[in-house]
């Protein structure tokens, strides 16, 4: 009941002050380069890694990136920067 | 991310893990703070990673707990090339070495060249350079330069006029011109005795021929004083006439002095500063400066070395600065006098053969004008008069 009505808040905030979603909501950042580089802020771990695969944990559900030959660039606690041939991203929800 | 270069460069590691729950063991390097980087998946379960060299250490825990096993596969980086180039360092060590032996045989002297002198004066000229240093053998830049070896050399010998002395290469160059001594051998050739100079005759020893003078006679210049025709008229015989004829001669000389003189003393303070020079850019890498002087002397000294047959654009250079300082010398009309009569005669002595002898010493006038004091002299010296004269014969 007071986690919607938090939800709702931080809704509120960002729609009136126009500050950025991420910031507020703390939601991932997701910067696509074309398709070969994938940059992820604010997620909360890796779930699974392969060549063709990447799936991260979310504060809301789970990332699903899908593409071939990745290799990760960097990673850091909430960050991640994906190198490959990305062709899809998938939100999943729970 | 940041100074990521720098992380990297103080070495680096490529690894492989093997092993299940491979995603767990990289979220809880992140957790833990130990950076990976490019990794990639290769089989189902094992990855190839780069992590740095200074968390190898802190991983170990970690990896036991996970039950996956690690593999260095690459070393990386500054710390792993040291290494490999303390393992190579025989070589690097080698090359210096040669480098060096080299540098200094190419400093060294190697050949030490007189020309223009007789074996002996030869042998001499090198006893003299041994003296001072200068030998095969001996490192170009410890040795004095070719202008003082010269100077020592001209002063140390009276059998050389004059010795030129510089470098080719490794081979110092000793141009020697000898001395031409006077023959003093009896010359068997005819001759008379003829007079110098106006004198009196004051001795007289003849070893042959005929004299045709007596002491106390007055002889002018040219003058027969022992005649190469002996015997009776008639059946004259003609020999080389020989003696010593000692006749008294007369010299007048003027020197002037003057009263008061300024001139520059050296105080024997000095400073000195040491140059590298590369090019024309100067380094200097050891001084003693105190105090700048106000009047000084400067004097330069230069040493290059040698690589081979080039001269490196690198010298060393001593530059040193001697004070100087104005002294003011006043004499007195007594000392100025005095002092003018001992210049004269160490004048006239110069000027004299060495078997010559003072005998008398007169001051003819004396005159102060001007804070110069004006000595005439004159002197009475006894010296042989005598000097060969050949006699040509006619048919």
């Amino acid at each position: 009941m007071i986690g919607k009505w938090k939800n709702k808040m931080r809704q509120w905030l960002t729609n009136q002050m126009e500050l950025p979603a991420d910031v507020v909501a703390d939601l991932p950042r997701i910067t696509v380069i074309g398709h070969i580089h994938i940059y992820i802020e604010n997620h909360r771990g890796l779930l699974l890694f392969t060549d063709r695969e990447l799936r991260l944990l979310l504060k809301n559900g789970q990332l699903l990136v899908k593409g071939e030959s990745f290799s990760i660039k960097t990673i850091l606690p909430e960050e991640i920067l994906l190198e490959g041939k990305i062709s899809q991203v998938l939100y999943l929800e729970e | 991310m940041k100074n990521e270069w720098v992380y990297r460069m103080s070495g680096n590691l490529r690894i492989r893990i093997v092993g299940k729950g491979l995603e767990r063991l990289l979220n809880e390097f992140t957790r833990r703070g130990i950076y990976v980087w490019n990794v990639r998946r290769e089989g189902e379960h094992s990855l190839t990673c780069y992590m740095l060299l200074r968390d190898i250490r802190h991983v170990r825990a970690t990896m036991r707990k996970s039950g996956c096993k690690l593999y260095v596969l690459e070393r990386r980086g500054a710390p792993f090339w040291l290494k490999a180039s303390w393992k190579n360092s025989g070589i690097v060590v080698g090359l210096v070495a040669f480098m060096c032996i080299v540098f200094l045989l190419s400093n060294m002297i190697w050949r030490i060249e007189i020309v223009g002198a007789n074996p002996a004066v030869e042998h001499t000229v090198r006893q003299q350079l041994k003296k001072i240093g200068v030998e095969r053998g001996a490192l170009q830049f410890v040795i004095p330069s070719p202008e003082t070896i010269q100077r020592t050399l001209i002063n140390n010998m009276d059998t050389v006029t004059w010795i030129g002395v510089e470098w080719r290469g490794t081979t110092l160059y000793c141009q020697v011109v000898e001395k031409k001594q006077p023959t003093q051998t009896k010359s068997n050739t005819p001759q008379h005795l003829v007079a110098k100079k106006k004198a009196v005759i004051t001795y007289m020893f003849v070893e042959q021929g005929q004299a045709v003078v007596e002491v106390n006679d007055h002889v002018v210049p040219g003058q027969l004083l022992v005649s190469g025709f002996i015997g009776k008229e008639g059946q004259t015989e003609i020999v080389p006439a020989r003696g010593q004829i000692l006749g008294e001669t007369w010299y007048k000389s003027t020197v002037v002095v003057p009263m008061k003189t300024t001139f520059y003393m050296l105080t024997g303070k000095k400073r000195e500063t040491h140059y590298v020079r590369f090019w024309s850019w100067k380094v200097p890498f050891f001084w003693n400066h105190k105090e700048q002087f106000s009047t000084f002397e400067k004097q330069v000294d230069e040493k290059t070395f040698r690589f081979l047959t080039w001269t490196l654009p690198i010298r060393y250079e001593k530059v040193v600065w001697r004070e100087k300082e104005i002294a003011v010398r006043e004499y007195s009309y007594e000392q100025a006098k005095a002092v003018a009569k001992q210049i004269a005669r160490e004048q006239l002595q110069r000027q004299l053969p060495a078997d010559a002898i003072i005998q008398g010493e007169k001051v003819l006038h004396e005159t102060k004008e001007n804070g110069k004091v004006k000595v005439e002299m004159h002197y009475q010296v006894i010296e042989n008069i005598a000097t060969p004269q050949p006699i040509i014969q006619g048919d």
